[in-house]
């Protein structure tokens, strides 16, 4: 029986807002601790290179994304390098349901910023159990 | 008076690696303590998904690509896009390939030596930084 390849987890990593330090931490979160031996992360800014190598890391690949803004950066260039997108995530999303919350700066996070991480990065490891799961 | 130059500073911000985390947070520290007047950080993924603001301002405005490791996405991006970078820095140089090229690190687990890292990475791009100034008075 052929293992089940990793579902690919991809931040937009945004650098000029707190959402984009939220989308890379909670991916961080859910490939190093969470879910390890299902879900693996690679270099956003790598993959659209076009080079070979990075092409092979993605293509027909189970992706879910996770971005910090509408621009939906990490979705639509993963889509365009040929991934199979499961799942879009936005932390703007998630936000909504903590407002007033205050998260941190694009440079660090708050207490309060990485509780909502962790509710992120718990979303994205469903997620990645589900896919697994069905066989998607 | 002469309009203060601003420089373009776009870290690779790799996912996958230490130099990622650390080319992202040399770039904070330009724009947050060390040139926060003249430092414009350009979102990359933005940049490649067809941010026109940002292309518009790396054609028109000195670079600075700060990439985690030798593949140099972030200097390969900008000038597919927008031209010839001013300068390059590598994270890999400063810190040795192996170390770059390790497991991406989460600001969670940020340590004494990786802040360490990070300084001595932003001394680098504050130097380019500053020779760029000197040639260039807009």
């Amino acid at each position: 029986m052929l293992a089940k390849s990793k579902v690919k987890v991809m931040a937009c990593s945004g650098m000029g807002k707190v959402y984009g330090l939220m989308a890379r931490e909670a991916v961080l979160q859910t490939v190093q601790n969470l879910c390890s031996e299902q879900a693996e992360t690679t270099c956003l800014a790598y993959i659209v290179t076009g080079d070979d190598a990075a092409t092979a890391k993605i293509v027909d690949q189970p992706c879910i994304t996770i971005d910090g803004c509408p621009a939906m950066c990490s979705a639509k260039s993963a889509a365009e390098m040929g991934g199979d997108i499961k799942a879009k995530f936005k932390v703007l999303d998630v936000m909504r349901l903590h407002k007033g919350a205050k998260p941190g700066t694009a440079t660090e996070l708050t207490e309060e910023g990485w509780a909502i991480v962790d509710e992120i990065a718990a979303k994205l490891c469903a997620e990645v159990a589900q896919i697994q799961s069905e066989g998607r | 008076m002469a309009e203060e130059l601003k420089i373009g500073v776009v870290s690779c911000s790799g996912e996958d690696c230490l130099g990622g985390t650390i080319s992202r947070l040399a770039t904070r520290k330009m724009l947050d303590e060390v040139r926060p007047d003249q430092t414009v950080t350009i979102c990359l993924p933005l940049y490649i998904a067809g941010g026109q603001e940002e292309r518009m301002f790396a054609k028109e405005y000195p670079t600075i690509a700060v990439d985690g490791c030798s593949k140099a996405c972030a200097k390969r991006a900008t000038e597919k896009y927008s031209g010839k970078v001013n300068s390059v820095v590598f994270v890999s140089d400063i810190i040795g390939d192996e170390l770059a090229e390790g497991p991406a690190l989460s600001t969670r687990n940020l340590t004494a030596e990786h802040a360490a890292m990070v300084e001595k990475v932003a001394a680098v791009v504050t130097q380019q930084f500053d020779e760029i100034l000197s040639k260039n008075v807009k």
